[in-house]
């Protein structure tokens, strides 16, 4: 009889379980990179999907805010959007001032989105470049990353850009820009 | 089932250090991130010295005479087994609901946003339900394989999370707000209520030394001490944002490109919570005398589910649910003064 019954939950917790809204990952539109810009005097947050394909699969999104983009975004034109494997905030420098907290705190609040995700600031060059090279997107971290290890000061994730934010000091972030090649220098923040 | 084989006392220690462990992992703002750290490891301190005394009577009890509450229970008359059955049965519902409540919460919160908690608790406890049933021994022997379990996954995450310390985050003062440390102690004196399991379920332990509870519940202020450090010197402001805070280093923890061991931190907060939960099972068919009755097993998980599902509606009962101050006023009843009593009573008896 207990083994019925064992079997009975057994087969409950396959049946019942949470598979019943789980989303296949062709048809999930995974987020690996978010950028920040502005445009006719709008602020426009541009997500790049993931994607094989040597060009950029983008969707810009005109928005006041990450909070609002992101939810804009799955409503009109992304679907199933996901931000669970974001790995780069690119911020526009004539944008950082007035979205790099607001976003920064947005994030803070967010289980979905790892904490230890790359960010950097850049030029407008930079982000022309990553919507025609997809390629772009790893040259960038693997400059951000190089640029880390020889600046231990450096801020480079969101986790250590938030708690410098809260501690109202100032500090360094990478700025990406794009002269010929991709090239990675620091700026100061706060 | 046979349920009263004799096991180590190493080995039930080891496994109520591993349910101490699993108040930890479900910290969900219990924590004030004002108070320094060498205070807040003050705090630390003082509350496991509670937890420590809270042990006293139950040590007393197995070393003079080799037994514990059930078994002086049973030796008097029914109707004061009946009560003291029914005070224990009331208190292991109530540590099996303060620690379901946050895990079904944090499960659903952090990975399953669309499953229901009362959902997630019913399979939980249909495997408490058979571990329960197995008994104590090959409950402890799990203790074992979960040992293994947390000590990679805490190498994981302390070891991920170094790269991330930064020592401007907290504070090293030694003066702060005492009320936010009293406050800070109350939280740390919750694994207390193993003090209670002991006084339950020691009587089948071979080989008791009273270095084990020692060892046992350092080790306890270890894991909280690293917890604690890195909660506050890596993650700093930024977990106090989420829900959870604890498992918030588990995000944090990488290794180069690998970011984020939050699937082996949940399976050690499951494990954790499934381990706790069948021993509160059988220490409470152990006071009836029913030791492995799957029926009185599953009467008492149907009243837990119950319970779990009364708090999901109604929050004031799950603030009652999940208060410390509650725990440990009941665990002082449970763990410290009816073994206080029954000692009293035996030591006059043998006088």
């Amino acid at each position: 009889m207990f083994k019925k019954w064992m079997g009975v939950l057994c087969a409950l917790s396959l049946l019942l379980s949470g598979c019943h809204s789980a989303r296949q990952i062709e048809t999930a539109s995974v987020i690996e990179n978010v950028s920040v810009h502005r445009e006719n005097g709008q602020t426009v947050y541009t997500f790049y999907l993931l994607s094989d394909s040597p060009r950029s699969d983008a969707v810009a999104v005109p928005a006041a805010s990450f909070e609002e983009a992101a939810r804009l975004a799955e409503q009109a034109y992304i679907p199933h959007l996901t931000l669970a494997k974001l790995e780069l905030l690119l911020i526009a420098r004539d944008v950082s001032r007035e979205t790099l907290w607001r976003d920064i705190e947005y994030i803070a609040e967010q289980a979905h989105i790892s904490p230890v995700a790359k960010l950097a600031l850049c030029d407008t060059k930079t982000l022309l470049r990553l919507r025609q090279v997809s390629a772009s997107q790893e040259r960038i971290v693997s400059q951000i990353d190089r640029l880390e290890q020889d600046n231990g000061q450096l801020m480079t994730d969101y986790l250590s850009v938030f708690n410098a934010y809260a501690r109202k000091e100032t500090f360094l972030v990478p700025l990406i820009t794009c002269e010929g090649d991709l090239k990675a220098a620091t700026m100061v923040l706060g | 089932m046979k349920q009263d084989v004799p096991f180590s006392s190493k080995r039930l220690l080891l496994t109520l250090t591993l349910c101490a462990c699993a108040v930890i992992l479900l910290q969900n703002h219990d924590l004030s991130a004002d108070l320094p750290f060498p205070l807040q490891m003050g705090s630390l301190a003082a509350g496991l010295a509670v937890c420590l005394l809270l042990f006293v009577p139950s040590i007393w009890l197995k070393l003079r005479l080799d037994s514990d509450v059930p078994t002086l229970a049973r030796k008097r008359s029914r109707a004061e087994q009946s009560v003291v059955a029914a005070v224990y049965t009331l208190y292991f519902l109530f540590v099996a609901a303060y620690f379901l409540l946050p895990y079904t919460d944090m499960f659903c919160k952090k990975y399953y946003t669309e499953t229901s908690p009362a959902f997630v608790a019913l399979l939980l406890l249909a495997c408490c339900v058979y571990a329960a049933y197995k008994g104590v021994n090959v409950i402890t022997r799990f203790g074992i394989f979960l040992f293994v379990l947390a000590l990679v996954t805490n190498a994981l995450l302390f070891g991920g999370c170094i790269s991330e310390v930064d020592l401007r985050n907290g504070s090293f003062d030694v003066t702060g707000n005492m009320d936010v440390f009293w406050r800070d102690m109350l939280y740390y004196t919750t694994p207390c209520f193993t003090a209670a399991l002991f006084a339950c379920l020691s009587g089948d332990a071979l080989r008791f030394r009273p270095r084990h509870v020692v060892a046992s519940l350092a080790a306890s202020g270890v894991k909280y001490a690293l917890v604690m450090f890195f909660l506050t010197f890596a993650a700093g402001a930024y977990a106090e944002r989420q829900a959870y805070p604890t498992f918030v280093l588990s995000r944090v923890a990488h290794f180069g490109s690998f970011a984020g061991i939050e699937s082996l931190y949940m399976a050690l907060g499951t494990m954790s919570v499934f381990m706790t939960v069948s021993l509160l099972l059988c220490g409470v068919t152990k006071m009836w005398g029913k030791g492995g009755s799957l029926r009185v097993i599953a009467v008492l998980t149907a009243v837990i589910l119950g319970v779990q599902l009364l708090a999901l509606r109604y929050p004031f009962i799950t603030a009652v649910l999940t208060s410390p101050l509650w725990l440990t006023g009941f665990t002082v009843l449970t763990a410290t003064v009816i073994p206080l009593v029954y000692a009293l009573r035996e030591r006059r008896q043998h006088v």
